[in-house]
């Protein structure tokens, strides 16, 4: 076996301890009997049941995960949709100027994004009367606009390392465009699709910046109520909650690896 | 060449009697992309049941013009027809063409089967009757036990196969093969040659086939059209287009030829001399060719019509001394790379017809290059 040099073996576990050290303190803290975040008093799961025993956390659980979900759907839906357009049209003009268009939220700051969404809302709600009021709708829709990009970046990576003449061999076989679409083309492109998806979603889930200017009364994140509780002092059950996310997620990311290792 | 028995692939010619009408009909097609003209003004017949190859280097148009026949690309200028039918703007799905793919493009989320079921459920065929179709059709590729697999968990040639019986389960009147053969190695492709040819005269389909390798070419073809440049600078059965090659590129691409470049010297009815400074002296040509004296022209000779011997070979006008350089042994012949008096090198092979030769021609060794006066090709162009 080969030897390995101490240095890269050092530098390989500090960079681990950088990434981990502050979840797995946050995971230890969570089982604190200590109201005090910072001083150990004992292992107890006494926070995880306040945790579940507060009506405002868990609607706002519930509104983010209804947010994720339906913009993270939607994100995917347009984001393909426009990914194909500019991979597939051919040339066309303006093609360039289409494509740094789309990618443009990615890197666009959160608070102007954010920012002109309000004002988008408020006049829309002036002259068209919809949306009315702000809430979970106008997140989502906000959300939509920058998880598209995300996915159509995500997408036209895909496509562009499809191999176009299965596509062509499909309508060579007889099938009409939007049969190829359904029949060869998406199929194909899933994975990035699956990929696209769960990013937006995690994009979503973890919005404060946006999501805090669009909102209204009644339509608070998780994130913005986690925010709002720290700003009041951190409360252990906040490191109960982020435990359980960080839970969640992990397992999300494992089944998500193991299917995609399967399917290969 | 021992493949000659397959170049009657059609058993009638067609084209030499010109009665029939052609199956497809390439007229004065262009095709420009941009500035660029991948085709340019090519006219070509096809006949049914011909086994028909396009032959070129990389970027000649062959592929192109192959698209065009699919409906993947449009003409810019021109037409096409097949069966009669002109096939305009005839959009790939409505065309009764098929086509093979270079990448065989196998859908690879589809087993087997439903890959070559494809086409006929897109047609509307109900399922039974579809998967009955497939059964037959993978039993002619040989495939019947892969018929669950999915490409991925198949072989080159497998999937090569696959392929080919997708293409084929419509019985499309025309089927298009981009380099079939391509992917596969050595070994596989000669199998895989007589194959295609078998399968080709069951079906009695028409087929045209884009190919970069004159071997494959030669060895399927009922005719080649020979591509430059996005023209067709030949079209003939194989054995004429390596006999008889109607210019250089032609007489260059298909084989090995040493080329000379000279000028007429004497220009008689039954005879020319053609005077060319890589030679000590006239080479006698023993045929008339339309040329006028003094005219610049050029003299192809295929390795396999030259002879190598120590001693100055009797009566024989064409007969040039020369020293071996270099001995390649292939096995079945032997190449030789001999320099002549003036400098140049001919390449010249010689078959290796028993297993003992102690006193073969090596390296260094004096000796005389000659050849028949009809054995090489005059080319004025």
């Amino acid at each position: 076996m080969m030897r390995r040099s101490p240095v890269l073996l050092t530098v390989c576990i500090l960079g681990f301890v950088f990434l981990y050290a502050p979840m797995v303190s946050l995971v230890i803290f969570s089982f604190n009997e200590s109201k005090l975040v910072t001083v150990w008093g004992g292992f107890s799961t006494k926070w995880y049941g306040e945790l579940f025993r507060d009506p405002q956390i868990l609607q706002s659980a519930w509104i983010s995960f209804q947010v994720a979900f339906v913009s993270a759907s939607l994100a995917v839906v347009l984001g393909t949709l426009a990914a194909y357009v500019l991979m597939r049209f051919g040339r066309f003009r303006s093609r360039a100027l289409l494509t740094g268009m789309v990618t443009a939220p990615l890197v666009m700051p959160e608070v102007i994004t954010g920012l002109s969404m309000l004002l988008l809302f408020v006049s829309l709600e002036q002259f068209v009367g919809w949306p009315k009021g702000r809430g979970m709708t106008t997140i989502i829709i906000a959300h939509v606009t920058f998880c598209m990009a995300y996915v159509a970046v995500v997408v036209q990576s895909r496509l562009s390392g499809m191999d176009q003449s299965l596509e062509e061999a499909a309508m060579d076989l007889g099938a009409r465009p939007v049969r190829v679409f359904f029949d060869v083309t998406l199929p194909v492109i899933s994975p990035a699709l699956v990929a696209g998806w769960l990013l937006a979603f995690t994009l979503s889930l973890d919005d404060l910046v946006i999501a805090s200017f669009v909102t209204g009364p009644g339509a608070s994140t998780l994130p913005m109520v986690i925010f709002s509780k720290v700003r009041l002092g951190v409360s252990p059950d906040i490191n109960a909650l982020a435990t359980i996310i960080i839970c969640i997620v992990a397992l999300g990311v494992a089944i998500a690896t193991f299917q995609l290792r399967r399917k290969k | 060449m021992e493949t000659a028995p397959l170049q009657g692939a059609a058993t009638t010619k067609p084209w030499r009697e010109g009665t029939e009408e052609p199956f497809v009909r390439i007229g004065r097609v262009t095709k420009k992309f941009g500035d660029f003209t991948a085709v340019n003004d090519v006219s070509l017949d096809i006949y049914k049941g011909e086994l028909f190859c396009l032959l070129g280097g990389s970027g000649c148009g062959k592929s192109t013009l192959l698209r065009m026949l699919a409906g993947f690309e449009r003409p810019t200028e021109g037409t096409i027809s097949i069966d009669g039918q002109d096939m305009g703007q005839l959009a790939p799905y409505d065309r009764p063409t098929n086509m093979m793919f270079q990448s065989y493009a196998l859908f690879p989320h589809m087993s087997v089967e439903k890959n070559i079921a494809y086409g006929l459920l897109r047609d509307g065929m109900k399922k039974p009757e579809a998967m009955e179709k497939v059964a037959d059709m993978l039993r002619l590729v040989q495939l019947e036990k892969f018929a669950a697999r999915r490409p991925d968990q198949l072989s080159g040639g497998q999937r090569q196969r696959v392929a080919l019986a997708r293409s084929l389960i419509k019985r499309p009147k025309l089927l298009l093969l981009d380099e079939p053969l391509g992917a596969l190695d050595k070994k596989l492709r000669e199998e895989t040659q007589f194959e295609l040819v078998n399968i080709q005269e069951t079906l009695g389909i028409t087929f045209i086939v884009v190919t970069h390798d004159q071997e494959e070419a030669m060895t399927l073809s009922t005719r080649i059209g020979v591509m430059d440049a996005g023209e067709i600078v030949q079209v003939d059965e194989p054995p004429a287009i390596y006999e008889h090659p109607a210019s250089r590129f032609v007489a260059d691409f298909i084989g090995s030829v040493n080329m000379f470049e000279g000028h007429v010297t004497d220009d008689e009815p039954d005879y020319i001399r053609i005077s060319s400074r890589d030679l000590g002296q006239d080479i006698h040509v023993g045929h008339g060719v339309s040329c006028s004296m003094g005219q610049r022209l050029w003299f192809a000779m295929r390795p396999e019509k030259m002879r190598l011997t120590r001693e100055k070979p009797e009566g024989v006008i064409n007969a040039f001394p020369a020293t071996v350089q270099d001995v390649a042994y292939m096995g079945n012949l032997s190449v030789y790379r001999v320099k002549l008096r003036g400098g140049r090198v001919l390449s010249a092979t010689r078959a290796n017809l028993t297993r003992h030769e102690e006193d073969g021609i090596s390296w260094d060794e004096e000796v005389w290059v000659s050849w028949g006066d009809t054995a090489g090709v005059v080319l004025t162009q």
